[in-house]
């Protein structure tokens, strides 16, 4: 078996040829970049995920992270892996030359997390991780904040991590309760628990930097009184050096899969002793955590996308290996059993694998590039690029989480009993995969999020540029006839989105707001497959115009099959929103007037 | 310390190679190309001997089509300072001496004390270029080198290479040809602030006649095929275990004619 689990000739298509990431480059921002600082820039991250973190792959899953006298331990490939990724610049990949970052965008540094995450997903969020906390106290922290902990985090020396989740308080954050009690000094006093802390402690890095959601004494309650901290699991003493800041870890997590990261319940302040610093503005902490969370979620979405990636090719690999069976209709028992992919159903399997594997590529990359574009661009063109950001956030985050997990279970149905069984990686990506649609947000708060909020923020804004988005590009495709079919296509489900959403905004208006959001994941998974619908047109569109020059067989063969794959989803699935539209259509409220008693049995 | 890095650009590892029908050449369609993986442990070596005298340039030299600058544009990016093209359609796919003649009259203008070649370049593993280069340039050379060190004067190296069962340790005047072998060094990977700032290391592109060279080919290339495939194995079923025994060892013998 071949090791593949990414395909870079795919990277490079959707960045170069689908987004025109190069244009990024007229802007004084990207300015000292080119096509070929992006290629090498992935080819390093390839090479790096080939060489480094692949061959880690099943050993960090088979040997868990361990937690022996307060200290929990991981494989040593992820210390080695974080310290390439400070020393090569990674983690500061895309914050400012002052900030001694490289200033790449954030649409190419993703594609390298894809990468990293297709050959070992638990291993690249480490980093991941490191940049978010960094770029959090980067936009909101004090100079002294920045001073003090930014450098060593972007080196590689410190973990950063994001600590919301409580006991108590998960998807609902309005209800944390630690505590932050002000002092005389430049610190607040720790109190309080957290839970499923990921990469919240580890022996791969010399400190552990919380960016803590905390309450302080005397806040308001809910969401309006929730403040922000960087609370190190060590902190500098009087001499500078470190000593611990009352940070404990209370127990190690046992998890399905993603086994490769710790993740922890923490206890802070059990003597009194854990000093927080407070970042930006109190009470405003949880405006600022959304950036972090954003990040994170385009982050998941593109962690998912990679694992199916990396089931994909192991699943096609072996399908054209495994002879099994004849064609249906020969009859002779004594012919050569033919390779399972000539099995069309098994076609069908692996073209609905490429299908979610590279529409969900394709959508997060899009979001990566409307943040670049909100970073470089000023008034209603900067709005625009961050209103179609947050629009499709939830989307981005799910489609990949949900499918992939649909998409890995394909890829070992492919491998028949072997892919039940360890020797082969696909029940591992199985296990791997299914914490997507749980971490940053499960897909019940991205569906809340979506319809409840983003859909109608601004007086829906968002979701008009979205519309616009997609008519423009159903106008281009319907000029290519070979793609006007599917651009109607397309344009049917664009106008019934359009009457599914307006239909649920009447019934938020009526006052009926339990009724509205009963089915919310539901539209999410419907707005979803429309929003990968047009990353299947624009990826059918830009292989087009590329099928009209002179181009060598490879080249030629994988544009077909690109096509040839934008059709597949159209035909197989964007169908699936026949019946999601039908059902957001009622009115009946039936979940939302279920009464618990008749779960009884 | 100044360092000449012979460079070449080969096909991954991990490409699958076919020959094409007429059975020139391979299939080049479809293939990714990497630095050849000897020539990557110069690179790392080089730089590390510049790092240790905190003195010096690492120069890279490749051979090859347009290309090739990528596999250059990836030693600048791990910290090569500089590097030179040589690009032309008469020597591109020259046999080992005609490489060897173009390195060598490359090298006429760069300063150096050393010159790296990898041990052999993983696509048509000749393994003479660098001897050749060294007879031209009439220095010594050293091959399969696993460990270096050279004196503070510069004026000395001492290599440990690796031979049959074994290492030996030899010592040789400085400048000299060096053939990297594995086991050298562990090449260190491209950093993004290597990436940006090797957009901006210049290039230095060369035809043939720039060279005032004419190939002189000692080889010509005939033909190339795949190795045949394997033959299926053969079960012995349903028989006796000292029957299976005594069959086994006659098909070793007399099909086989192993034992």
């Amino acid at each position: 078996m071949t090791d593949k689990f990414v395909s870079i000739r795919n990277l490079r298509f959707l960045l170069h040829e689908v987004l025109n990431i190069e244009n990024l480059t007229q802007f004084d921002h990207y300015s000292d970049h080119s096509r070929e600082t992006f290629d090498l820039a992935l080819d390093t991250a390839h090479k790096i995920a080939r060489n480094l973190l692949l061959p880690s792959l099943q050993e960090m899953d088979k040997n868990q992270p361990t937690f022996e006298k307060g200290i929990v331990h991981v494989h040593p490939v992820v210390k080695e892996f974080i310290q390439e990724c400070g020393k090569g610049g990674w983690i500061a990949a895309n914050a400012s030359y002052e900030a001694d970052g490289q200033q790449l965008p954030f649409s190419v540094t993703t594609a390298c997390h894809f990468i990293f995450g297709a050959a070992n997903y638990s291993a690249s969020v480490y980093p991941l991780l490191m940049y978010g906390a960094a770029h959090l106290i980067e936009s909101f922290g004090s100079d002294q904040l920045k001073r003090e902990f930014i450098p060593s985090i972007f080196s590689g020396k410190w973990q950063g991590t994001m600590a919301l989740t409580e006991p108590q308080a998960g998807s609902s954050l309005g209800d944390i309760q630690t505590q932050a009690i002000p002092t005389d000094e430049n610190h607040f006093l720790i109190k309080g628990q957290k839970i499923f802390i990921s990469a919240g402690d580890h022996d791969a890095v010399e400190n552990v930097v919380h960016l803590m959601l905390a309450r302080i004494k005397g806040a308001p309650s809910g969401v309006k009184g929730v403040s922000l901290f960087v609370v190190p699991k060590k902190r500098r003493d009087e001499s500078g050096n470190l000593s611990p800041n009352d940070v404990n870890v209370s127990a190690l997590y046992h998890k399905l899969g993603y086994r490769g990261a710790p993740i922890v319940q923490l206890s802070m302040g059990e003597n009194g002793d854990c000093h927080g610093y407070l970042v930006g503005d109190p009470n405003k902490g949880l405006s600022y955590m959304f950036q972090m969370m954003n990040e994170a979620r385009l982050a998941v979405g593109v962690g998912a996308a990679a694992i199916a990636s990396a089931a994909y090719y192991a699943s096609l690999e072996y399908t054209k290996e495994r002879r099994q069976g004849r064609r249906l209709f020969d009859k002779d028992p004594d012919s050569e059993p033919i390779r399972i992919i000539d099995h069309s159903d098994v076609r069908r399997m692996l073209l609905f694998q490429r299908s979610i594997v590279e529409g969900s590529l394709s959508l997060v990359l899009q979001c990566c590039l409307y943040s670049d574009m909100a970073g470089v661009t000023t008034g209603d063109q900067k709005s625009k690029f961050s209103l179609l950001l947050d629009l499709l956030t939830p989307a981005a985050k799910t489609y990949p989480s949900e499918m992939g997990v649909m998409s890995v279970s394909q890829g070992l149905q492919c491998l028949g009993g072997y892919g039940f069984c360890d020797e082969f990686p696909l029940e591992q990506f199985y296990r791997d995969i299914r914490i997507h649609p749980i971490h940053e947000g499960s897909t019940g708060i991205q569906g809340l999020d979506l319809l409840g909020r983003k859909v109608v923020m601004h007086d829906s804004k968002a979701f008009v540029l979205f519309l616009d988005e997609v008519c423009s590009t159903i106008s281009v495709a319907c000029e290519i006839p070979d793609l006007k079919p599917y651009a109607e296509k397309l344009q049917h489900e664009i106008n019934a989105l359009r009457e599914v959403t307006y239909g649920l905004m009447m019934l938020a208006s009526s006052g009926h707001n339990e009724d509205y959001l009963e089915d919310s994941t539901l539209y999410l998974e419907l707005f979803g497959i429309i929003a990968v619908a047009w990353q299947w047109l624009k990826q059918g569109i830009a292989a087009t115009k590329q099928l009209e020059r002179k181009l060598s067989q490879s080249d030629q063969d994988f544009y077909i099959g690109k096509i040839m794959t934008m059709k597949y989803f159209f035909l197989y699935e964007l169908i699936k929103t026949y019946g999601l539209i039908e059902r957001l259509s009622e009115e009946d409220g039936l979940t939302a007037n279920f009464d618990d008693k008749f779960f009884a049995d | 310390m100044k360092s000449l890095v012979c460079l070449k650009q080969v096909p991954d590892t991990e490409t699958q190679i076919k020959v094409n029908a007429d059975g020139s050449g391979i299939v080049t369609d479809g293939i990714k190309y990497v630095i050849n993986p000897y020539d990557e442990f110069s690179v790392e070596e080089a730089l590390k001997l510049k790092e240790k005298f905190k003195a010096g340039e690492v120069v890279v030299l490749s051979i090859g089509p347009d290309r090739c600058v990528e596999a250059i544009r990836t030693a600048l990016a791990m910290g090569a300072d500089r590097g030179v093209h040589v690009c032309d359609e008469a020597v591109n796919n020259g046999d080992p001496f005609v490489m060897a003649q173009t390195l060598a009259a490359a090298s006429g203008n760069i300063e150096y004390d050393i010159i790296f070649c990898g041990h052999r370049a993983i696509d048509d593993d000749f393994a003479e270029t660098g001897a050749m280069l060294a007879e031209l340039l009439k220095i010594p050379q050293i091959t399969l080198v696993t460990k270096i060190e050279v004196s503070a004067d510069k004026k000395t190296i001492t290599c440990e290479r690796d031979i049959e069962g074994g290492k030996e340790t030899v010592e040789s005047p400085l400048p000299c040809v060096v053939s990297s072998q594995k086991g050298l060094n562990e090449p260190r990977y491209a950093s993004l602030p290597g990436i940006m700032k090797a957009k901006k290391k210049p290039v230095d592109k060369k035809t043939f006649a720039d060279l005032g060279l004419t190939p002189d080919a000692k080889l010509v290339s005939k033909n190339f095929s795949m190795p045949g495939s394997r033959q299926a194995g053969q079960k012995f079923e349903g028989m006796e275990p000292q029957e299976v025994a005594k069959t086994v060892v006659q098909a070793l013998r007399s099909e086989a004619k192993v034992i």
